[in-house]
């Protein structure tokens, strides 16, 4: 066994535990989250799917790019396989968001933006695979292949970063991801800018008052086509300078909540938080997760090179049998 | 079976599939990935000992006079 191979299975083997590690810190050092109790870990395995989905198809790209410059069987080999990796790993994180999705939102699959452009994408994929199992003709197929797989890629990025923003109303917690990162939020001001919205609701800012040591703001939330109307009374530590309480808006499972003050002058900011935001304040779920995405990633390169590894030795073997079949 | 569903194990029920998953998964890329090498080894090994993949040309001579040579070549390759 050569060195190279011997550090190649260590690093495999190395995986395994790493990746088993993972599995066990998901239900066992993760702490239950506030208001999703243990639904939350699962987002140890969804996004970091969701995130290698991203390299998955980018490198599926760059190895059709580098196909179509160089006309190189292996490149091709190679696009084939992390596009089916990454086709798989996106598989993933929509399974794993859907049975999210039951438990946060009652349901697996209400069309949500987030759920609607994921399954867009599969299905782009999707036609990838049935373009290349239509032709028969090995260079055509690879040829247009690779080009379609450009065209795919290009979407990629639209379909899993900007369209679920554009969107006004979305339940996919958006700012999860980062520590520290917030949505924007809106300033209002009880002698000032009084309305403001947030996705497709809007907020009137009625009064702001200190009672105690925390600040109380009293804003009226208005759901789309007026469907519900409420007032809520998003409450503000002053002491610690964090939101307390964050009333749920009437019959949507958002909250609201006051993420900073001005008493002098009337203001407040007033932003919304959908379950799931802010998993990663906690330092274990931050490391969990970060831990998750080193992992997800090592598994993907091991299963597309592998991937790659076999779609080059089945044409190898191909060539083999047609050798065998010419004329002594 | 009720039992492991119960909220104060049905945690480590789900620990327990989960972490039987990845070993089984585990443990199947490796027996592929051996396979594969072994596979990937044999190949080469046989290699030098194939027909030549190069077209090749073979000449008779047939009643004194040279024929034109036969090359046998492989379909191109893929």
């Amino acid at each position: 066994m050569g060195a190279g191979l011997r550090l190649a299975q260590t690093a495999k083997l190395l995986l395994g535990v790493w990746m088993a590690g993972i599995v066990v810190a998901m239900f066992l050092v993760i702490p239950p989250y506030v208001g999703l109790g243990d639904a939350g870990r699962i987002i140890v395995m969804h996004v970091p799917t969701a995130w290698v989905t991203t390299v998955a198809f980018a490198l599926s790209a760059f190895y059709s790019a580098r196909y179509l410059w160089k006309r190189r069987a292996a490149d091709d080999s190679g696009a084939v396989a992390a596009a089916e990796v990454g086709f798989l790993f996106c598989a993933l994180a929509t399974i794993t968001g859907a049975l999210f999705a039951n438990i946060v939102w009652g349901t697996f699959w209400n069309w949500d933006p987030r759920e609607t452009s994921i399954l867009v994408l599969l299905l782009i994929y999707a036609a990838y695979f049935a373009l290349r199992s239509a032709l028969d003709d090995v260079e055509r197929r690879r040829r247009l292949s690779a080009a379609y797989n450009l065209f795919a890629a290009v979407t990629m990025p639209f379909l899993l970063f900007v369209a679920p923003r554009l969107a006004d109303s979305t339940l996919h917690p958006n700012c999860a991801f980062i520590q520290g990162s917030t949505c924007d939020g809106v300033w209002l001001e009880t002698e000032g800018v009084r309305i403001g919205q947030l996705g497709d609701v809007v907020l009137a800012l009625q009064g702001l008052e200190q009672r105690g040591d925390v600040a109380v703001a009293h804003v009226e939330v208005r759901t789309p086509g007026l469907q519900n109307v409420a007032l809520l009374e998003p409450t503000f530590e002053l002491a610690s300078g964090k939101p307390a309480d964050r009333p749920e808006f009437p019959g949507q499972q958002f909250l609201l909540a006051v993420e900073a003050v001005d008493l002098a002058n009337g203001r407040a900011l007033l932003n919304i938080e959908a379950p799931g935001t802010g998993l990663l304040s906690n330092s274990r779920t931050f490391w969990t997760f970060m831990a998750a995405n080193l992992g997800f990633l090592g598994l993907f390169i091991w299963l597309y090179r592998l991937r790659a590894d076999v779609l080059v030795l089945q044409e190898r073997l191909a060539r083999r049998e047609v050798v065998h079949e010419l004329p002594a | 079976m009720n039992f492991l569903l119960d909220p104060a194990i049905a945690l480590y029920t789900a620990l327990a599939v989960a972490l039987s998953v990845w070993i089984g998964v585990f443990i199947f890329l490796w027996r592929v990935d051996s396979a594969a090498r072994e596979l990937r080894r044999r190949l080469d090994d046989e290699s030098p000992a194939r027909p030549a993949a190069a077209p090749r040309a073979t000449l008779e001579v047939r009643g004194g006079r040279t024929q034109q040579p036969v090359s046998i070549t492989e379909p191109k390759a893929e």
